[in-house]
Protein backbone atom coordinates (compact mmCIF):
# COMPACT_ATOMS: atom_id res chain seq x y z
CA UNK A 1 0.00 0.00 0.00
CA UNK A 2 1.22 3.50 -0.81
CA UNK A 3 2.46 5.81 1.46
CA UNK A 4 1.01 9.03 2.11
CA UNK A 5 2.20 11.30 4.73
CA UNK A 6 -0.60 13.96 4.74
CA UNK A 7 1.05 16.15 7.17
CA UNK A 8 4.10 16.58 4.88
CA UNK A 9 2.17 15.53 1.86
CA UNK A 10 4.07 13.10 0.48
CA UNK A 11 3.52 9.87 -1.28
CA UNK A 12 5.65 6.95 -1.63
CA UNK A 13 5.20 3.88 -3.87
CA UNK A 14 7.11 1.24 -4.36
CA UNK A 15 7.27 -0.07 -7.98
CA UNK A 16 9.12 -3.53 -8.58
CA UNK A 17 10.09 -5.10 -12.45
CA UNK A 18 9.97 -9.08 -12.00
CA UNK A 19 10.29 -10.90 -15.18
CA UNK A 20 12.66 -13.95 -15.52
CA UNK A 21 16.49 -13.33 -15.47
CA UNK A 22 18.39 -11.49 -18.36
CA UNK A 23 15.17 -10.49 -19.23
CA UNK A 24 16.61 -6.31 -18.59
CA UNK A 25 14.86 -5.26 -15.27
CA UNK A 26 18.18 -3.93 -14.16
CA UNK A 27 18.67 -2.45 -17.92
CA UNK A 28 15.28 -0.47 -17.39
CA UNK A 29 16.40 1.21 -14.45
CA UNK A 30 20.39 1.74 -15.69
CA UNK A 31 18.09 3.57 -18.31
CA UNK A 32 16.09 5.69 -16.12
CA UNK A 33 19.16 6.52 -13.64
CA UNK A 34 21.54 7.80 -16.84
CA UNK A 35 18.33 9.87 -17.87
CA UNK A 36 16.94 11.83 -14.74
CA UNK A 37 18.99 14.87 -13.45
CA UNK A 38 20.93 14.28 -10.04
CA UNK A 39 18.44 16.03 -8.06
CA UNK A 40 15.89 14.14 -8.62
CA UNK A 41 17.20 10.94 -8.11
CA UNK A 42 19.20 9.18 -5.62
CA UNK A 43 22.23 6.74 -6.07
CA UNK A 44 21.14 3.50 -7.62
CA UNK A 45 21.84 0.53 -5.49
CA UNK A 46 22.61 -2.46 -7.07
CA UNK A 47 23.39 -5.92 -4.51
CA UNK A 48 24.63 -7.83 -7.16
CA UNK A 49 26.94 -10.81 -7.92
CA UNK A 50 31.05 -10.57 -9.46
CA UNK A 51 29.17 -10.61 -12.93
CA UNK A 52 26.68 -8.11 -12.37
CA UNK A 53 23.37 -10.55 -11.97
CA UNK A 54 21.40 -9.54 -9.77
CA UNK A 55 21.56 -11.03 -6.42
CA UNK A 56 19.15 -9.79 -4.16
CA UNK A 57 17.88 -6.19 -5.65
CA UNK A 58 18.60 -2.61 -7.68
CA UNK A 59 16.83 -0.35 -6.07
CA UNK A 60 16.73 3.40 -7.59
CA UNK A 61 14.33 6.23 -6.07
CA UNK A 62 12.74 8.71 -7.87
CA UNK A 63 11.55 12.40 -6.78
CA UNK A 64 8.54 12.30 -9.33
CA UNK A 65 8.00 16.62 -8.25
CA UNK A 66 4.71 17.70 -7.16
CA UNK A 67 1.25 15.74 -8.22
CA UNK A 68 -2.11 17.28 -7.36
CA UNK A 69 -0.05 19.04 -4.32
CA UNK A 70 1.57 16.15 -3.32
CA UNK A 71 5.29 15.62 -3.38
CA UNK A 72 5.30 12.41 -5.29
CA UNK A 73 8.48 9.63 -4.72
CA UNK A 74 8.88 6.65 -6.94
CA UNK A 75 10.76 3.64 -5.39
CA UNK A 76 11.97 0.90 -8.30
CA UNK A 77 13.15 -2.36 -7.05
CA UNK A 78 13.66 -5.20 -9.48
CA UNK A 79 14.16 -8.60 -7.87
CA UNK A 80 16.90 -11.12 -9.16
CA UNK A 81 15.09 -13.41 -12.04
CA UNK A 82 16.93 -16.77 -11.56
CA UNK A 83 14.78 -19.41 -10.22
CA UNK A 84 17.10 -20.14 -7.38
CA UNK A 85 16.00 -16.90 -5.52
CA UNK A 86 12.81 -17.03 -4.92
CA UNK A 87 12.77 -16.47 -1.53
CA UNK A 88 14.46 -13.10 -2.19
CA UNK A 89 12.12 -12.19 -4.69
CA UNK A 90 9.32 -13.05 -2.23
CA UNK A 91 10.82 -10.39 0.07
CA UNK A 92 11.25 -7.70 -2.43
CA UNK A 93 7.71 -8.02 -3.53
CA UNK A 94 6.39 -7.47 -0.32
CA UNK A 95 4.24 -4.46 0.00
CA UNK A 96 4.60 -3.22 -3.61
CA UNK A 97 2.17 -0.91 -5.28
CA UNK A 98 2.56 -1.90 -8.94
CA UNK A 99 4.76 -4.04 -10.39
CA UNK A 100 6.70 -4.20 -14.06
CA UNK A 101 6.67 -7.24 -15.82
CA UNK A 102 9.39 -7.56 -18.06
CA UNK A 103 9.67 -10.27 -20.17
CA UNK A 104 12.35 -11.17 -22.67
CA UNK A 105 10.93 -11.68 -26.10
CA UNK A 106 13.82 -14.08 -27.35
CA UNK A 107 11.59 -17.02 -28.52
CA UNK A 108 13.27 -19.28 -27.05
CA UNK A 109 12.70 -17.75 -23.52
CA UNK A 110 8.76 -18.01 -23.74
CA UNK A 111 8.86 -20.56 -21.24
CA UNK A 112 10.79 -19.02 -18.77
CA UNK A 113 8.42 -16.11 -19.56
CA UNK A 114 5.28 -18.04 -18.77
CA UNK A 115 6.93 -19.36 -15.44
CA UNK A 116 7.98 -15.98 -13.98
CA UNK A 117 4.73 -15.02 -14.76
CA UNK A 118 2.83 -18.00 -12.77
CA UNK A 119 6.08 -17.15 -10.12
CA UNK A 120 4.63 -13.35 -10.02
CA UNK A 121 1.01 -14.70 -9.32
CA UNK A 122 1.62 -17.42 -6.48
CA UNK A 123 3.81 -15.23 -4.89
CA UNK A 124 1.47 -12.20 -4.64
CA UNK A 125 -1.17 -14.69 -3.25
CA UNK A 126 1.15 -16.28 -1.17
CA UNK A 127 1.31 -12.97 0.82
CA UNK A 128 -2.44 -12.72 0.87
CA UNK A 129 -2.95 -9.82 -2.33
CA UNK A 130 -5.25 -10.43 -5.12
CA UNK A 131 -3.23 -10.00 -7.88
CA UNK A 132 -6.50 -8.38 -9.97
CA UNK A 133 -5.76 -5.79 -7.40
CA UNK A 134 -2.29 -4.82 -8.18
CA UNK A 135 -1.21 -2.83 -10.98
CA UNK A 136 0.70 -4.37 -14.04
CA UNK A 137 2.35 -3.01 -16.80
CA UNK A 138 3.93 -5.63 -19.06
CA UNK A 139 7.31 -4.69 -21.15
CA UNK A 140 8.23 -6.85 -24.10
CA UNK A 141 11.71 -6.10 -24.01
CA UNK A 142 14.35 -6.90 -26.54
CA UNK A 143 12.35 -6.33 -29.63
CA UNK A 144 15.56 -4.69 -31.37
CA UNK A 145 16.75 -7.83 -31.87
CA UNK A 146 16.38 -9.79 -35.66
CA UNK A 147 12.99 -10.63 -35.77
CA UNK A 148 13.75 -14.48 -36.43
CA UNK A 149 14.95 -15.01 -32.78
CA UNK A 150 11.99 -12.88 -31.42
CA UNK A 151 8.29 -13.34 -30.62
CA UNK A 152 6.61 -10.20 -31.79
CA UNK A 153 4.01 -8.23 -29.31
CA UNK A 154 1.03 -9.55 -30.12
CA UNK A 155 1.86 -13.41 -30.21
CA UNK A 156 4.17 -12.71 -26.80
CA UNK A 157 0.46 -10.76 -25.44
CA UNK A 158 -1.47 -13.53 -26.44
CA UNK A 159 0.96 -15.94 -24.30
CA UNK A 160 1.18 -13.62 -21.42
CA UNK A 161 -1.25 -11.00 -21.34
CA UNK A 162 -4.40 -13.32 -19.77
CA UNK A 163 -5.09 -9.78 -17.61
CA UNK A 164 -5.52 -7.79 -20.87
CA UNK A 165 -2.82 -5.37 -18.73
CA UNK A 166 -0.86 -1.91 -20.49
CA UNK A 167 2.03 -2.93 -22.38
CA UNK A 168 4.97 -1.94 -24.34
CA UNK A 169 7.68 -3.38 -26.28
CA UNK A 170 11.05 -2.56 -25.05
CA UNK A 171 14.67 -2.22 -26.05
CA UNK A 172 15.72 -1.08 -22.79
CA UNK A 173 19.45 -0.73 -23.36
CA UNK A 174 18.34 2.13 -26.09
CA UNK A 175 15.62 3.16 -23.70
CA UNK A 176 12.62 2.74 -26.07
CA UNK A 177 9.55 2.00 -24.29
CA UNK A 178 11.54 2.58 -20.79
CA UNK A 179 9.82 6.11 -20.48
CA UNK A 180 6.15 4.75 -21.47
CA UNK A 181 6.18 2.09 -19.55
CA UNK A 182 7.32 3.88 -16.14
CA UNK A 183 4.15 6.23 -17.19
CA UNK A 184 1.98 3.82 -17.11
CA UNK A 185 2.48 2.11 -13.92
CA UNK A 186 2.80 5.53 -12.42
CA UNK A 187 -0.59 6.04 -13.62
CA UNK A 188 -2.28 2.77 -12.77
CA UNK A 189 -0.50 2.91 -9.34
CA UNK A 190 -1.54 6.61 -8.73
CA UNK A 191 -5.46 5.72 -9.91
CA UNK A 192 -5.44 3.04 -7.87
CA UNK A 193 -4.65 5.14 -4.94
CA UNK A 194 -6.90 7.66 -5.44
CA UNK A 195 -9.91 5.66 -5.21
CA UNK A 196 -10.86 6.65 -8.92
CA UNK A 197 -11.77 3.46 -11.51
CA UNK A 198 -9.30 1.74 -13.53
CA UNK A 199 -8.11 2.89 -17.04
CA UNK A 200 -9.46 1.62 -20.16
CA UNK A 201 -6.57 -0.50 -21.22
CA UNK A 202 -4.39 1.38 -23.42
CA UNK A 203 -2.70 -0.39 -25.98
CA UNK A 204 0.74 0.92 -26.27
CA UNK A 205 3.39 -0.01 -28.46
CA UNK B 1 21.70 -16.79 31.68
CA UNK B 2 24.22 -20.02 31.75
CA UNK B 3 27.19 -20.59 34.27
CA UNK B 4 30.22 -18.05 33.44
CA UNK B 5 33.54 -17.88 35.44
CA UNK B 6 32.03 -14.79 37.30
CA UNK B 7 29.12 -16.54 38.73
CA UNK B 8 30.88 -17.31 41.89
CA UNK B 9 31.97 -13.54 42.56
CA UNK B 10 28.43 -12.38 41.96
CA UNK B 11 26.95 -14.60 44.04
CA UNK B 12 29.32 -13.84 46.52
CA UNK B 13 28.23 -10.77 46.42
CA UNK B 14 24.71 -10.75 46.48
CA UNK B 15 25.30 -12.20 49.92
CA UNK B 16 26.41 -9.00 51.43
CA UNK B 17 23.33 -7.46 52.79
CA UNK B 18 21.29 -5.19 51.52
CA UNK B 19 22.77 -6.07 48.12
CA UNK B 20 19.57 -6.78 45.64
CA UNK B 21 21.87 -7.37 42.76
CA UNK B 22 25.21 -7.32 41.00
CA UNK B 23 26.46 -7.37 37.56
CA UNK B 24 29.80 -7.96 35.73
CA UNK B 25 28.92 -5.59 32.46
CA UNK B 26 30.67 -5.01 29.48
CA UNK B 27 31.07 -0.97 29.69
CA UNK B 28 31.58 -1.05 25.41
CA UNK B 29 28.47 -2.49 24.97
CA UNK B 30 26.42 -1.78 27.73
CA UNK B 31 25.67 -5.32 28.24
CA UNK B 32 25.05 -7.63 31.10
CA UNK B 33 28.31 -10.20 30.73
CA UNK B 34 26.39 -12.02 33.95
CA UNK B 35 24.11 -10.94 37.17
CA UNK B 36 22.64 -12.10 39.65
CA UNK B 37 19.56 -10.00 41.11
CA UNK B 38 17.02 -10.38 42.68
CA UNK B 39 13.31 -10.71 41.34
CA UNK B 40 11.87 -7.21 40.35
CA UNK B 41 15.50 -5.82 39.29
CA UNK B 42 15.16 -4.60 35.78
CA UNK B 43 18.95 -6.16 35.21
CA UNK B 44 19.20 -5.13 31.44
CA UNK B 45 18.63 -1.62 32.24
CA UNK B 46 20.47 -1.22 35.12
CA UNK B 47 23.06 -2.85 33.71
CA UNK B 48 23.08 -0.59 30.35
CA UNK B 49 22.84 2.55 32.53
CA UNK B 50 25.55 1.88 34.93
CA UNK B 51 27.93 1.05 32.24
CA UNK B 52 26.93 4.57 30.85
CA UNK B 53 27.81 5.75 34.02
CA UNK B 54 30.76 4.59 34.71
CA UNK B 55 32.11 5.30 31.32
CA UNK B 56 31.55 9.01 31.83
CA UNK B 57 33.09 8.58 35.33
CA UNK B 58 36.26 7.18 34.00
CA UNK B 59 36.34 10.22 31.05
CA UNK B 60 35.33 12.96 33.35
CA UNK B 61 38.28 11.64 35.82
CA UNK B 62 40.89 11.65 32.58
CA UNK B 63 40.05 15.16 31.53
CA UNK B 64 40.29 16.18 35.15
CA UNK B 65 43.70 14.92 35.80
CA UNK B 66 42.50 12.58 38.02
CA UNK B 67 43.71 8.74 36.60
CA UNK B 68 41.94 5.78 36.69
CA UNK B 69 38.65 5.44 38.19
CA UNK B 70 38.72 2.43 40.77
CA UNK B 71 35.23 2.74 42.51
CA UNK B 72 32.01 4.91 41.52
CA UNK B 73 29.26 5.01 44.53
CA UNK B 74 25.91 6.90 43.68
CA UNK B 75 24.11 7.35 46.71
CA UNK B 76 20.36 7.45 46.24
CA UNK B 77 17.33 8.17 48.51
CA UNK B 78 16.64 4.61 48.62
CA UNK B 79 19.83 2.94 47.83
CA UNK B 80 22.65 3.15 45.70
CA UNK B 81 24.63 1.85 43.00
CA UNK B 82 28.94 0.91 43.29
CA UNK B 83 30.85 0.22 40.16
CA UNK B 84 34.71 -0.94 40.20
CA UNK B 85 35.79 -1.41 36.62
CA UNK B 86 38.75 -3.10 34.93
CA UNK B 87 39.20 -2.42 31.54
CA UNK B 88 36.50 -3.14 29.74
CA UNK B 89 34.52 -5.17 32.23
CA UNK B 90 32.54 -3.14 35.38
CA UNK B 91 31.47 -4.97 38.53
CA UNK B 92 28.27 -3.02 39.32
CA UNK B 93 26.27 -3.56 42.33
CA UNK B 94 22.68 -2.24 43.51
CA UNK B 95 22.28 -1.92 47.09
CA UNK B 96 19.26 -1.08 49.50
CA UNK B 97 19.89 2.00 51.62
CA UNK B 98 21.05 -0.49 54.92
CA UNK B 99 23.84 -2.06 53.19
CA UNK B 100 27.43 -1.77 54.38
CA UNK B 101 28.67 0.09 51.37
CA UNK B 102 32.50 0.29 53.30
CA UNK B 103 32.59 -3.76 53.70
CA UNK B 104 31.12 -4.16 50.33
CA UNK B 105 33.26 -1.09 48.28
CA UNK B 106 36.53 -3.97 49.56
CA UNK B 107 35.08 -6.51 48.38
CA UNK B 108 34.40 -5.11 45.20
CA UNK B 109 37.35 -3.47 44.66
CA UNK B 110 39.15 -7.50 45.15
CA UNK B 111 36.68 -9.04 42.75
CA UNK B 112 37.56 -6.02 40.38
CA UNK B 113 41.05 -7.37 40.46
CA UNK B 114 40.11 -10.45 39.68
CA UNK B 115 37.77 -9.78 36.32
CA UNK B 116 39.57 -10.49 33.22
CA UNK C 1 12.82 12.83 19.68
CA UNK C 2 12.35 11.48 23.21
CA UNK C 3 14.12 8.01 22.01
CA UNK C 4 16.92 9.98 19.98
CA UNK C 5 17.91 12.17 22.62
CA UNK C 6 17.85 9.23 25.32
CA UNK C 7 19.57 6.63 23.28
CA UNK C 8 21.78 9.21 21.55
CA UNK C 9 21.89 7.88 17.94
CA UNK C 10 23.07 9.31 15.04
CA UNK C 11 20.82 8.35 12.77
CA UNK C 12 17.17 6.85 13.52
CA UNK C 13 14.87 6.14 10.80
CA UNK C 14 11.43 4.10 11.35
CA UNK C 15 9.96 2.37 8.25
CA UNK C 16 7.63 -0.09 7.18
CA UNK C 17 8.39 -3.49 6.48
CA UNK C 18 8.17 -2.99 2.62
CA UNK C 19 10.76 -0.15 3.02
CA UNK C 20 9.12 2.85 2.85
CA UNK C 21 9.96 5.53 5.24
CA UNK C 22 7.77 6.65 8.00
CA UNK C 23 9.78 8.99 9.41
CA UNK C 24 13.79 10.07 9.60
CA UNK C 25 16.57 11.51 11.77
CA UNK C 26 20.20 12.37 11.04
CA UNK C 27 19.89 12.17 7.19
CA UNK C 28 20.20 16.02 5.21
CA UNK C 29 18.51 14.39 1.82
CA UNK C 30 15.20 12.42 1.81
CA UNK C 31 16.45 10.23 -1.00
CA UNK C 32 19.15 8.84 0.34
CA UNK C 33 17.10 7.80 3.55
CA UNK C 34 15.32 6.16 0.67
CA UNK C 35 18.00 3.83 0.02
CA UNK C 36 19.22 3.58 3.30
CA UNK C 37 15.20 2.07 4.42
CA UNK C 38 15.58 -0.26 1.13
CA UNK C 39 18.89 -1.79 2.70
CA UNK C 40 17.66 -1.95 5.74
CA UNK C 41 14.22 -3.43 4.99
CA UNK C 42 15.95 -6.07 3.13
CA UNK C 43 18.52 -7.32 5.70
CA UNK C 44 15.45 -7.28 8.25
CA UNK C 45 13.53 -9.58 5.95
CA UNK C 46 16.48 -11.97 5.11
CA UNK C 47 16.83 -11.95 8.68
CA UNK C 48 13.47 -13.00 9.56
CA UNK C 49 13.36 -15.85 6.64
CA UNK C 50 16.76 -17.05 7.98
CA UNK C 51 15.10 -17.79 11.60
CA UNK C 52 12.11 -18.72 9.91
CA UNK C 53 13.81 -21.64 8.37
CA UNK C 54 15.90 -22.59 11.11
CA UNK C 55 12.54 -22.95 13.44
CA UNK C 56 9.85 -20.90 11.99
CA UNK C 57 10.98 -17.82 14.47
CA UNK C 58 11.97 -14.95 12.74
CA UNK C 59 14.37 -12.82 14.41
CA UNK C 60 13.45 -9.63 15.33
CA UNK C 61 16.81 -7.55 15.93
CA UNK C 62 19.79 -7.56 14.75
CA UNK C 63 22.90 -5.71 15.26
CA UNK C 64 26.65 -4.73 12.87
CA UNK C 65 29.55 -3.66 15.31
CA UNK C 66 31.95 -1.68 13.68
CA UNK C 67 35.09 -0.33 14.66
CA UNK C 68 33.70 3.03 14.77
CA UNK C 69 29.76 3.00 13.78
CA UNK C 70 27.22 0.56 14.88
CA UNK C 71 23.59 -0.98 13.40
CA UNK C 72 20.84 -2.20 15.13
CA UNK C 73 18.26 -3.40 13.39
CA UNK C 74 14.83 -3.69 15.39
CA UNK C 75 10.85 -4.67 14.86
CA UNK C 76 8.33 -2.51 16.53
CA UNK C 77 4.76 -3.64 16.57
CA UNK C 78 2.70 -0.79 16.24
CA UNK C 79 -1.01 -0.08 15.86
CA UNK C 80 -0.37 0.05 12.07
CA UNK C 81 1.41 -3.63 11.90
CA UNK C 82 4.81 -4.08 12.43
CA UNK C 83 7.08 -1.80 11.60
CA UNK C 84 11.01 -1.35 11.22
CA UNK C 85 13.39 0.70 13.61
CA UNK C 86 16.99 1.59 11.69
CA UNK C 87 19.41 3.52 13.84
CA UNK C 88 23.29 4.04 13.55
CA UNK C 89 25.28 4.96 16.62
CA UNK C 90 29.27 5.62 17.43
CA UNK C 91 30.59 5.53 20.91
CA UNK C 92 28.24 8.10 22.10
CA UNK C 93 26.48 5.40 23.62
CA UNK C 94 26.27 1.43 23.64
CA UNK C 95 24.10 -1.02 22.18
CA UNK C 96 22.46 -1.87 25.53
CA UNK C 97 21.80 1.42 25.91
CA UNK C 98 20.02 1.48 22.47
CA UNK C 99 18.72 -2.22 23.27
CA UNK C 100 16.87 -0.28 26.51
CA UNK C 101 15.48 2.86 24.76
CA UNK C 102 14.69 0.75 22.01
CA UNK C 103 12.16 -1.50 24.67
CA UNK C 104 11.01 1.55 25.85
CA UNK C 105 10.19 3.18 22.24
CA UNK C 106 8.17 -0.12 21.23
CA UNK C 107 6.30 -0.14 24.09
CA UNK C 108 5.23 3.33 23.62
CA UNK C 109 4.39 2.69 19.95
CA UNK C 110 2.51 -0.29 21.19
CA UNK C 111 0.30 1.60 22.69
CA UNK C 112 -0.19 4.58 20.46
CA UNK C 113 -3.23 4.44 17.78
CA UNK C 114 -3.60 6.07 14.49
CA UNK C 115 -6.91 6.64 12.75
CA UNK C 116 -6.37 5.34 8.94
CA UNK C 117 -6.95 8.88 6.36
CA UNK C 118 -9.40 8.73 3.71
CA UNK C 119 -7.04 8.52 0.40
CA UNK C 120 -6.21 11.62 -1.24
CA UNK C 121 -8.14 12.50 -4.08
CA UNK C 122 -6.45 13.26 -7.27
CA UNK C 123 -7.91 14.90 -9.88
CA UNK C 124 -7.01 15.11 -13.48
CA UNK C 125 -3.80 13.89 -11.52
CA UNK C 126 -2.80 12.88 -15.51
CA UNK C 127 -1.27 16.18 -16.57
CA UNK C 128 0.96 16.22 -13.49
CA UNK C 129 2.17 13.06 -13.97
CA UNK C 130 2.94 13.65 -17.53
CA UNK C 131 4.29 16.87 -16.94
CA UNK C 132 6.27 15.55 -14.18
CA UNK C 133 7.69 12.73 -15.78
CA UNK C 134 8.61 14.29 -18.96
CA UNK C 135 10.97 16.74 -17.16
CA UNK C 136 12.34 13.65 -14.97
CA UNK C 137 13.38 12.60 -18.47
CA UNK C 138 14.27 15.64 -20.13
CA UNK C 139 12.07 15.61 -22.79
CA UNK C 140 10.37 19.07 -22.21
Amino acid sequence: MSLVNYAAREITCKIVYYGPGRSGKTSNLHYVYNQVPGDRRGSMVSLATQTDRTLFFDFLPLDLGSISGFTTRLQLYTVPGQVYYATTRKLVLQGADGVVFVADSQRRQIDENVESMQDLHANLAEQGVDARNVPLVIQYNKQDLPRELTMDVPELDDVLNFRGVPFHAGDALRGTGVFETLRSISELVLRRLSGAAAPRVAVGQ
Amino acid sequence: MSKTPYAELLSMLSRHRGVVGSFVVSERDGLAVDSNVQIGVHAEAVAALAASLHRKARLACGAAGCGVVTFLRLDAEKGGICAAGRDDLVLVTISEARANIGLLRVEMMRAAKALT
Amino acid sequence: MKFINDSRVRIAVLLESSGRVLAQHGFTRSIDVMSACALAAAIHASAAEIGRQLDGTPFTTLHHPGHERQIFLGELSTGRGAHILLTVFDDATSIGLVRLYFAELSRRLAVATTTPAAPPSFVDFESDLNRNLAKLFGRI
